[in-house]
């Protein structure tokens, strides 16, 4: 038996200071109080580096927060003593007092103590590599921000020890990216979706734009690169807190210019890799100077970023700093000949500037110039500079790098063998295993696999709400697309066959509904005509010399009607059971009834979208788009919801934030997400029952708060139980009696649009 | 009332000023020389309204303009009867009036108008040319000066919204589009009176704007946009502050988006 919350969570309103540990009432003074803590730590058989840097410790701790914020300390060092081991105790009891000072208070004192004792119990093991790191950490995130990013790592890792190991000690690379968001820095991430606009802006085009790959061995890519029409961007640019966002724009104005001004790839021949270097220079001076010919407001962009002093050491990096610089700004005074010279050539070969031969040719010589001097220049530890400046990679024509294997990105290309699986409604595989560390890999990490019908194409990330830590995590979901399993292209003729009849009945019904839109009104102000008893009766009012009533118009009503519907189907393992002991299953119902409704529905003009989902852990929101808003209701919306398979379980939340997001963009007063389920949020890599619950909650309420209302029709007698706590009262139906569904779902359809 | 009296309100007295662009003119001259009805396409503010009353004006023809929007209905355009001391009275609505006297009638944005309206112009604009005013049982015959135009913007492609296809089949058309940069640059330095640099700066600045359209905005900055944007650079505000008052926060609240157009108006000054 799994206990019920084997999920590890943080107590952080644990008690830090134990009543084992309260000193006896008579010793009163901090010197006595301090000294009984220390007696007892010293013989409680942690050995002798405990006591002592409690001695140590303890005196600094309460000069700068007061006696009990150091005489929690034992207690706390006790616990960590014996949950992890001594030297931990003692290493923690070193760190406070660095701690202290930056915490400088009592209230985050106490708070950072109960966070490292927290942990004691459900992950003893990050608590080392946590103390290791806590004053790079603190120093980042402050103590809120710092016991969120613990529990989002506690989150992320589940129970897989290995990976929760990888997180706290930053191999993986996420654990690095959220550090960075809950620290609340610009990374590409929060920047992705403007920096892509500003481009399509600034150049016309949209080629992709990616985070770029750690390097190997972890270490994050240190500049932008191009190259295969593929922009890479680093995922942060560390020490630029505050200007990421100019970092960001400034590099991928650069590597727009090399895009929009740039030739073929140069060459490499025989030039030496100090030549390669200073041709890269000259052509990004190049590009550069074309694009600020018609933008020249990128200089403000750029100019920045050139921080170099025209005197000093001549030293390489000095010289290409300035050289740089030189070139794109004509205040820059030039103390050295090389760069005089490179300069004065630049400006020479003016009329030249659109050919990148130019850079080559000034390159080459001054490249074999330097070279002439002594100045030093390693290759191998060369980074361009200035920062926003790309790895020169994309110039050149370069033999394969064997490292580049591992840098494919993910194709957006798949191909389906619709023949292989077979008609019946055989639920997919689950996966058995907890995700591998890989799972949690940026996208790029995934290669395109070769075809078969499980593998997702990831569309984007959602955010989760955590009730425990009462925060949202940006992009906490992954969202993949998948394609139905094979469907019948007579799904619709079949439909009408069965159902005749209901359709005929359902027809009439929405005919009824949609002339009921229009009502005609008597004795209007101003309408569409006269109404005829009222201007007779006005008439005579008029020959009688008495004032007439002028509503003498009749007019129809606007017809105000105006909502779009998205359809969520629950297809999780579930649905596979049948309805009753000989019944049909609860899928092949789903679908005659989202059928039948969407029928209904395109009659009346209302816009329709109907997406299946279910999901294999967070990594995994599998959806299958049935029909997109804009698809119309053919032969292809009947084969892929005839083709909808049960498999996975149900993570509502996630479902409910992307049909908000299609839903966002569709013009009509009222929008509606309709969701189909046949039972309660779960999913593999949640144990907690409230965390779904309480996130579809919270997705329902942002919904709501967008003006898009959510909708449930909860199917079977299970069912329902938490669904009034999620989707409120008046949120949802409960239908006992599965059969009636085809029924009853127009018809309540027609109510809830009224 | 003479008929040529109750247009009169409808003549342009001064000439509505048109830099050719194209030779949408001539083009334009040779429909009405034909009576056939037309349709001009192209984004908004990019100059149509102006266009046809240039042409109304160098055809010597009253213009009748009739911005169409949702509510507008069938009576709206053809009339109804009033109920006056007298009893009932007809009353002729804007396009009756055209028909009936010879004048252009220009229809805005006819797409924006209900299903009904857009049927009653088939008989007006194929070869019957006649308009039956069905509530007061009269059939009107079009004066022979009469000519319709309507407008028509394709971006819009609201998937409710189209004409249908036995309408357009009735009309020429002429396509419009945001001018060459550099005539673009002389009408928004003439409209807004501003020199033809700051212009050449506005203009590019649209482009870039332009270069989102159908990604993250549904038309790039109209002309209209950057003559607006260039008087209020005459009258003392800067490029930035200009295009941000003018050009951005009309146009997107989606923060991406206009964080784009910012870096273009900032790349571009
Ligand atoms: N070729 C041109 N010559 C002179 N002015 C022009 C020209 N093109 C555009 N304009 C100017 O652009 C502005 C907008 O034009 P107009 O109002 O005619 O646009 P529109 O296409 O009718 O827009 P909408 O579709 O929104 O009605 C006007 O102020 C007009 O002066
Ligand atoms: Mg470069």
């Amino acid at each position: 038996m799994t206990p019920k919350y084997a999920q590890p969570c943080l107590r952080l309103s644990m008690p830090v200071s134990d009543t084992r540990t309260r000193p006896a009432p008579q010793a009163d003074t901090l010197e006595a109080r301090v000294a009984a803590a220390h007696a007892r730590l010293a013989g409680a058989g942690y050995g002798v580096s405990v006591p002592r840097a409690f001695r140590q410790a303890a005196p600094q701790v309460a000069n700068r927060l007061g006696d009990e914020a150091a005489l929690a300390l034992a207690g706390a060092a006790s616990r960590i003593a014996i949950r992890t081991r001594p030297r931990i105790a003692a290493q923690f009891l070193d760190l406070s007092v660095p701690m202290a000072r930056r915490l400088a208070a009592p209230e985050p004192f106490s708070r950072w103590i109960a966070l490292l004792v927290g942990l004691l119990k459900p992950a003893p093991d990050i608590v080392e590599p946590l103390l290791e790191r806590m004053e790079m950490l603190h120093q980042r995130l402050g103590i809120a921000p710092l016991e969120a990013w613990v529990q989002t790592g506690l989150r992320l890792a589940g129970s897989d020890l290995v990976l929760r190991r990888a997180f706290f000690t930053f191999e993986l690379p996420e654990a690095v990216r959220l550090l960075e968001r809950h620290a609340g820095e610009d990374t590409f991430q929060s920047l992705e979706g403007e920096l892509r606009a500003t481009h399509r802006a600034l150049w016309g085009q949209s080629p992709p734009i990616r985070e770029a790959l750690p390097q190997s061995k972890g270490s994050a890519a240190l500049r932008a690169s191009f190259g295969a029409g593929v922009i890479q961007l680093p995922a942060s640019y560390g020490g630029y807190r505050g200007r990421e966002r100019f970092v960001y724009q400034a590099a991928l104005a650069h590597i727009g210019a090399h895009m929009a001004y740039g030739g073929k790839r140069f060459q490499v021949g025989q030039l030496k890799p100090l030549q390669i270097a200073v041709v890269s220079l000259i052509e990004d001076a190049r590009v550069e100077t074309l694009a600020l010919r018609e933008m020249p407001g990128l200089a403000r962009l750029w100019l920045p970023f050139h921080a170099v002093s025209s005197e000093g050491m001549a030293t390489t990096p000095s010289l290409f700093g300035r050289l740089a610089r030189a070139l794109i700004d004509p205040d820059f005074p030039i103390r050295h000949g090389w760069l005089r010279k490179g300069v004065e050539m630049f400006r020479a070969g003016e009329g030249q500037i659109g050919n990148p031969a130019l850079s080559r040719h000034i390159g080459n010589i001054l490249g074999n110039d330097l070279g002439q001097t002594r100045v030093q220049f390693n290759a191998r530890d060369y980074v361009v500079q200035p920062v926003y400046r790309d790895d020169n990679l994309g110039l050149w024509d370069l033999p394969p790098d064997p490292h580049e294997a591992q840098q494919h990105h993910h194709i957006d290309i798949e191909t389906h063998d619709l023949r292989r699986s077979e008609e019946t409604d055989q639920p997919q595989d689950r996966k058995t295993e907890r995700a591998d560390p890989n799972a949690d890999m940026p996208p790029e990490r995934v290669v395109a696999a070769p075809a078969a019908s499980g593998i997702g194409r990831i569309v984007g990330h959602l955010p989760e709400y955590d009730y425990l830590a009462g925060i949202e995590r940006a992009d906490w979901v992954t969202v993949k697309e998948y394609e139905p399993g094979p469907g019948d292209p007579l799904f619709w003729r079949k439909l009408e066959d069965r159902h005749g009849p209901l359709l005929v009945r359902i027809r009439a019904l929405v005919r009824a509904a949609a002339m009921g839109r229009q009502k005609r009104l008597k004795r209007q102000a101003e309408g569409e005509r006269l109404d005829l008893d009222a201007a007779i009766e006005a008439s005579i009012q008029l020959r009688a010399r008495r004032t007439p009533d002028h509503r003498v118009y009749e007019g129809v009503t606007t017809p105000d009607r105006s909502i779009a519907v998205h359809l969520l189907l629950d297809t999780s393992h579930s649905t596979n059971d049948s309805v009753g002991p000989a019944g049909p299953s609860v899928i092949a119902l789903l679908r005659e009834a989202t059928g039948v409704l969407a029928h209904a529905m395109t009659q009346l003009g209302d816009p329709l979208a109907i997406t299946a989902f279910a999901s294999d852990g967070r990594d995994d929101l599998r959806l299958v788009r049935v029909k997109q808003f804009h698809d119309d209701l053919g032969p292809l919306t009947g084969m892929a919801l005839s083709g909808l398979r049960p498999g996975y379980s149900t993570r509502i939340g996630a479902a409910i934030r992307d049909a908000g997001a299609t839903l966002a963009t569709v013009p009509a007063h009222r929008r509606l997400v309709l969701i189909l389920t046949d039972g309660e949020p779960s999913d593999i890599d949640i144990r907690d029952p409230d965390y779904l619950v309480a996130d579809a909650k919270r997705a329902v309420q942002s919904l709501n708060s967008t003006g898009i209302d959510v909708f449930c029709i909860a199917l079977g007698q299970g069912a329902g139980q938490r669904h009034a706590e999620i989707f409120s009262k008046r949120g949802f139906v409960q239908i006992d009696r599965l059969e009636a569904l085809p029924e009853k779902l127009p018809a309540l359809y027609l109510r809830m649009t009224r | 009332m003479t008929a040529s009296s109750i247009l009169d309100a409808y003549r342009l007295e001064t000439e509505p000023k048109w830099h050719q662009t194209d030779d949408e003119i001539a083009m334009f001259s040779a429909a009405y020389g034909a009576r056939l009805p037309v349709m001009l396409k192209g984004p908004t503010g990019c100059g149509k309204t102006r266009f046809v009353e240039h042409m109304a004006w160098r055809l010597k023809r009253p213009l009748v303009t009739v911005s169409c929007h949702e509510d507008m209905t069938a009576s709206d355009l053809v009339g109804r009867y009033l109920l006056g001391p007298e009893g009932t009275h007809w009353q002729d609505g804007p396009l009756t009036l055209a028909v009936r006297h010879g004048a252009i009638c220009y229809l805005d944005e006819i797409v924006e108008a209900r299903q009904d309206t857009t049927v009653i112009i088939h008989a007006l604009t194929d070869d019957r040319r006649i308009l039956p005013l069905e509530k007061k049982g009269e059939l009107v015959r079009a004066h022979p000066d009469f000519q319709l135009v309507i407008s028509y913007n394709p971006g819009y492609q609201s998937v409710l919204k189209d004409l249908k296809e036995s309408t357009k089949q009735r009309f020429c058309a002429l396509d419009f589009d945001y001018p060459a940069a550099q005539v673009e640059a002389e009408i928004v330095a003439s409209e807004a009176a501003i020199a033809q640099a700051s212009a050449e700066t506005l203009v590019r600045i649209a482009q870039k704007s332009r270069n989102l359209r159908g990604q993250g905005l549904s038309e790039g900055s109209s002309t209209r946009m950057l003559i607006h944007a260039g008087r209020l650079m005459a009258g003392g505000l800067s490029v930035s502050e200009a295009c941000k008052l003018a050009m951005i926060t009309p146009m997107t609240d989606d923060p991406e988006i206009r964080a784009a157009l910012s870096a273009a108006v900032d790349a571009c000054v």
